[in-house]
């Protein structure tokens, strides 16, 4: 299988500490992939990172073959990859349909409508909240709106923080379902960091990370929950 | 104070009012989007002021399309090039931008200078006249500097809400990093928003020479004024602003006429601590809003 994207060797500081220490995951064209761990493995740096919001100490990240790491932001979202943090991810004065646009900031008028009409269509909430203010929404509306974002923006590699931060358990595996769904219908390949189990549900691959260092790479179904929940997620 | 004073403040006011809108806007636009206060707009716009007096040689339109171009032109330069720099290193610290738009302010007050040989400087627009409301006589030009002012707060309204363009505004305004994420290139949009908070500065400086005289220290003036309305106003807040601009316009009006001389100052500075002392966000709040 192609990769769509592939981190080298990553290493990201925050002054003097070394939040990741040579990590290296790579993820391949249609693929859905799970980076789990505690919180502080380094979850949301490598993300981060990628996206390029934080700046690397050394390693490299291609994306569709390109090495990426000198780009801004706003231009690895213009080569086809966007990033959905756990927190402050909305615009909050915004209704939702504006959100959704400026998730489909760089298609075309009829593009982006076609983006919300499927955002709709997948997340049939958003449709009978389309005027709301995305501030006042329920907690899980809200993460709802910020996936709702992530699907309209039609990247190749749509990657999301913590998906699961602060939903119900009923209101996460809605979410990873459409996160399958959305795979299967678009061949979009997408990345997650979770602190729960949950991911596993829908990955084809995890990579464990513990301390800024990867421990582990199987395939999904290979894994033994137990020793996941006991070594890596603090249960 | 007749009732014929009374109107004529209230319309004097509305007219003072009207033109300090303008940079008013111009600091709350840059602010509300950027973060920072940038202590230039006005002082660049006099200077635009001033090469459109110089092109007046060559017809109004000539002049007053290059005094836009130059304000637009080095508002915009100045962010792209001097300003967001500093931001992506540290960010916008408030203190550190004070001084270094503090520093191009008086770099370009002292080329103004130094570059137009003539310190005082006024326009005569065509067509002047005087209608009267009431019996209240109104400068046309007043009423057009009036009507430009809210014309440019409704422009502005309609393009941050229905273009792609102001929805990147709006979504930089609110939130810095997800803007970034979803493709903004917000360095630009700091650019742009600069260009446009120089050029209603030029506005506002232009109708200033239209109705009383421009000199170097009219930037200084205008700036004052402007930041300390666009506080009254709530700093970041474009209606604010511009509400606060007609309500300062109206104690000026007012002040001047009862009090006038030496105290008209002391009453302005003590109905705007009267305000800031009840509302101490400003009129309408200081959230940065555009």
């Amino acid at each position: 299988m192609a990769s769509i994207l592939k981190v080298d060797g990553l290493r990201v500081a925050y002054g003097s500490y070394l939040a990741l220490k040579g990590v290296s995951v790579t993820v391949g064209e249609g693929e859905i992939v799970a980076i789990v761990g505690a919180n502080g493995a380094g979850k949301s740096t490598l993300l981060e990172t990628v996206a390029g919001v934080l700046k690397l100490e050394g390693g490299v990240i291609e994306f569709k073959g390109e090495d990426i790491h000198r780009l801004a932001p706003h231009r690895r979202r213009k080569r086809g990859l966007i990033l959905i943090p756990q927190e402050e991810n909305l615009f909050p004065a915004m209704s939702v349909i504006e959100n959704l646009q400026l998730g489909a900031l760089l298609s075309n008028k009829e593009s982006a409508r076609n983006a919300c009409e499927r955002v709709y269509r997948i997340l049939p909430k958003l449709d009978d909240r389309r005027r709301q203010t995305a501030g006042t929404l329920s907690g899980g509306e809200q993460r709802m709106l910020a996936v709702g974002m992530g699907i309209a923006a039609n990247v190749g590699l749509l990657m999301i923080d913590e998906l699961s931060l602060g939903l119900a358990p009923k209101v996460v595996s809605s979410l990873m379902g459409v996160l399958r769904t959305l795979r299967d219908e678009t061949g979009i390949s997408i990345l997650l960091s979770e602190p729960s189990i949950k991911a596993l549900d829908v990955a084809d691959r995890v990579y464990g990370l513990e301390a800024g260092e990867i421990r582990f790479a199987e395939k999904a179904d290979e894994l033994d929950r137990d020793v996941i929940k006991k070594l890596y997620l603090g249960v | 104070m007749n009732m014929n004073m009374v109107l004529q403040s209230l319309i004097s006011g509305v007219f003072i009012g009207g033109i300090l809108a303008l940079p008013v806007m111009g600091v709350a636009l840059i602010y509300g989007v950027t973060g920072i206060l940038n202590y230039s707009i006005a002082v660049i716009g006099t200077f635009g002021v001033f090469v459109s007096w110089t092109l007046v040689g060559h017809g109004l339109l000539v002049a007053v399309l290059g005094g836009i171009a130059v304000s637009f032109g080095l508002g915009f330069g100045l962010q792209q090039f001097i300003f967001n720099p500093l931001i992506e290193r540290k960010g916008n610290d408030l203190t550190l931008f004070f001084i270094v738009t503090f520093g191009v302010a008086t770099i370009v007050a002292g080329f103004t200078k130094v570059v137009f040989a003539r310190p005082t400087i006024s326009f005569q627009l065509p067509g002047t006249k005087f209608l009267t409301l009431e019996g209240v006589p109104i400068n046309s030009q007043r009423l057009l500097a009036v009507c430009i002012a809210i014309g440019f707060l409704v422009l502005i309204w309609i393009f941050q809400k229905t273009t792609r363009t102001g929805r990147s505004l709006r979504a930089t305004s609110q939130n810095l990093r997800m803007a970034k994420l979803v493709g903004v290139n917000v360095f630009l949009v700091y650019a742009v928003v600069s260009g446009i908070g120089v050029f209603l500065a030029f506005v506002g400086a232009f109708f200033w020479g239209a109705l009383y005289n421009v000199t170097v220290s009219t930037g200084w003036d205008l700036t004052f004024y402007g930041y300390i309305i666009a506080i009254v106003g709530g700093i970041g807040n474009v209606w604010g602003g511009m509400l606060a601009a007609i309500v300062m316009g109206e104690v000026i009006a007012f002040a001047g006429n009862t009090v006038g001389g030496s105290w008209q100052s002391v009453v302005v500075y003590a109905v705007l601590f009267l305000i800031l002392v009840v509302a101490p966000r400003g009129l309408l709040g200081s959230e940065r809003s555009i």
